[in-house]
């Protein structure tokens, strides 16, 4: 093996994470009152989940965007391109819609979480895999369809917000403009414990994903139950995008952004330094650039108003210098 | 290798239709025929990557839908044409690959002793470090043969694998299966379009046209000016060249 890049990627890896903890660090202890106990602990109170929450959208973003990828054995597409996010709030704005906002689903964030999950699940899964199928995986008309996809989910739910009772839609306003500085910090535990399962049930099907990636022809001669595995894997990325955007809402670009720099960076097939690289760089992205929206720009400019410019440029970029679309 | 009766339909339309043959161990098999007439379908069901719609493929007794699929590509390996990798992936790194059904992701010494053996075998030592997506299409094929060696199987198929390549490289992808075959005891089976190829490299033929058999026999059976103008459905002469039939098309 090539254990000398090997070891120099375990490096950048570590030296990643205690940019992570420096970026974690900074943003809990800079600019707060450590003289009076009452003001730091209310600090404390505000500022920790949302780490946890940014910290927990890097890395479902980030593996859900390398896995999904791969899968796809194409760089420049992501789950949020196709309109992974789109169909997660049309599912939320449905839901609250169909059950009315009296109901707990409407109340109570984990019930109403849960049943989004469920429901996103099933209709993901079968959307994308028949996408994928039907298309035999021909990049451009995934993209396309994506698109088309995108906006159809957005209209639709559009269409649901406007017919909505005025009530109603007030409620579920409060769950779908999650954003990095009004998180949905409610759902954290809940969250975890489904990230825990989908790695602890994935986790032979993660490690079958360097396989995966020599294309279909390659995985089935090599032994693997290839089309099971996929299935799999994909339903593993819905619950993961599922997750981050209903803590923090939709983020278009993120996963582009933090894939294709752990791919740059570490140049390498290993899954479990790509997913962990592209979790540690969404992790110094969104600390980071939360860091600098509240404190330099003290919340003028939204952190996704960021990742969105800077992502539509740097896909640019990739679309323009990748010879192999 | 024992195919019995193989059907494969598309859309109601038969593009293998009840096909039988069996493979004699220990040669180079070349299926050939014109375009359509089914032989990649065939060497596709055979290897477990095309569903079939009825017949059999029996392998050492078992049919190959009863084969454990990891316990089956320790014995059958297969090599189609597009090989679009996305990722930074070595010419070690793919070949250690093809030791994937032994071994899952980590090597034993045991396997490194293969993909060493198996990139000397290919003369890919000056390239074992070099990207994949950066070598040539020759050096590239060569490198996916070295991982099929790896991947130390008695069955080779290899799905058309000199298209794309000029006649050098094609000339030397021919000599390497035939090496693959006298040296490492291999059984070889390959879909070829240039008949040239398959009569100068190969021990049996297998023609196909309209997803039947046409002919299938040694080389010498079925190089005759008759058989192939049947099944091209142009005129053929055969002429002797150090010893094998060749043909002439016009």
């Amino acid at each position: 093996m090539n254990t000398a890049a090997y070891r120099s990627n375990i490096r950048k890896l570590i030296f990643m994470s205690v940019l992570v903890a420096a970026a974690a660090a900074a943003y809990m202890l800079t600019d707060v009152n450590f003289g009076n106990e009452k003001l730091f602990h209310y600090a404390m109170k505000i500022r920790t989940p949302k780490l946890i929450v940014m910290l927990i959208t890097a890395f479902a973003i980030g593996g859900a965007s390398i896995v999904f990828q791969s899968i796809i054995s194409n760089t420049i597409v992501t789950p949020c391109l196709l309109g992974m996010n789109s169909l997660y709030t049309l599912i939320h704005t449905a839901v609250v819609f169909f059950a009315g906002s009296g109901s707990i689903l409407a109340v109570n964030a984990n019930a109403a979480f849960a049943v989004d999950l469920i429901l996103m699940s099933i209709t993901a899964t079968v959307i994308y895999s028949y996408l994928f199928k039907k298309t035999n995986h021909n990049v451009l008309y995934v993209l396309l369809i994506g698109t088309v996809l995108t906006s159809f989910f957005s209209s639709i739910q559009n269409t649901l917000t406007r017919v909505m009772d005025p009530n109603e839609y007030d409620s579920l306003l409060a769950t779908l403009v999650a954003s990095f500085s009004n998180v949905n910090s409610e759902i954290i535990l809940f969250s975890l414990i489904v990230l825990a399962a989908v790695i602890f049930v994935l986790r032979k099907d993660l490690a079958l994903l360097n396989v995966l990636t020599l294309g279909k022809n390659q995985a089935i001669n090599l032994g693997v139950d290839y089309d099971s595995s996929i299935r799999r894997l994909l339903l593993g990325v819905t619950i993961c995008i599922a997750v981050a955007t209903a803590m923090v809402g939709p983020i278009s670009f993120l996963g582009l952004i933090i894939a294709n720099l752990s791919r740059q960076l570490l140049k390498t097939y290993r899954h479990s330094q790509l997913i962990f690289g592209s979790a540690l760089f969404g992790m110094i992205v969104l600390v980071g650039g939360q860091l600098i929206v509240e404190r330099v720009f003290t919340y003028a400019i939204p952190v996704s108003v960021f990742i969105t410019v800077g992502g539509g440029l740097y896909f640019l970029y990739l679309l323009l210098t990748n010879r192999r679309i | 290798m024992i195919i019995k009766d193989l059907t494969k339909k598309y859309d109601g339309k038969a593009v293998v239709d009840s096909v039988s043959f069996e493979i004699p161990k220990g040669n180079v098999i070349s299926l050939i025929g014109p375009n359509g007439a089914g032989k990649s379908t065939v060497m596709g069901i055979i290897s477990r990557l095309i569903a079939r719609d009825a017949g059999l493929v029996t392998f050492d007794g078992t049919d190959i839908s009863k084969w454990k699929s990891k316990e089956l590509s320790k014995r059958l390996a297969i090599l189609t044409q597009s090989n679009h990798v996305q990722m930074k992936l070595t010419v070690r790194e793919l070949v250690s690959f093809g030791r994937f059904p032994y071994s899952g992701g980590r090597l034993t010494e045991e396997d490194t002793a293969y993909v060493d053996k198996a990139i000397e075998y290919m003369e890919l030592q000056e390239f074992e470090d070099r990207f994949i997506d950066e070598l040539s299409g020759g050096q590239r094929q060569r490198a996916y043969i070295a991982m099929v060696i790896a991947q130390d199987t008695e069955y080779v198929l290899l799905d058309e694998p000199t298209n794309n390549l000029d006649i050098y490289h094609a000339t030397n992808m021919m000599k390497i299966v035939r090496r693959l075959c006298d040296e490492l005891g291999k059984t070889v089976i390959l879909v070829l379009h240039e008949i040239n190829y398959a009569a100068f490299y190969s021990d049996y033929i297998c023609a196909f046209v309209d997803g039947k058999i046409a002919k299938f026999g040694t080389v010498a059976e079925v190089m005759t000016k008759e058989t192939l103008s049947d099944i091209y459905r142009v005129d053929f002469e055969i002429m002797e060249i150090s010893g094998k039939p060749l043909s002439i098309y016009y």
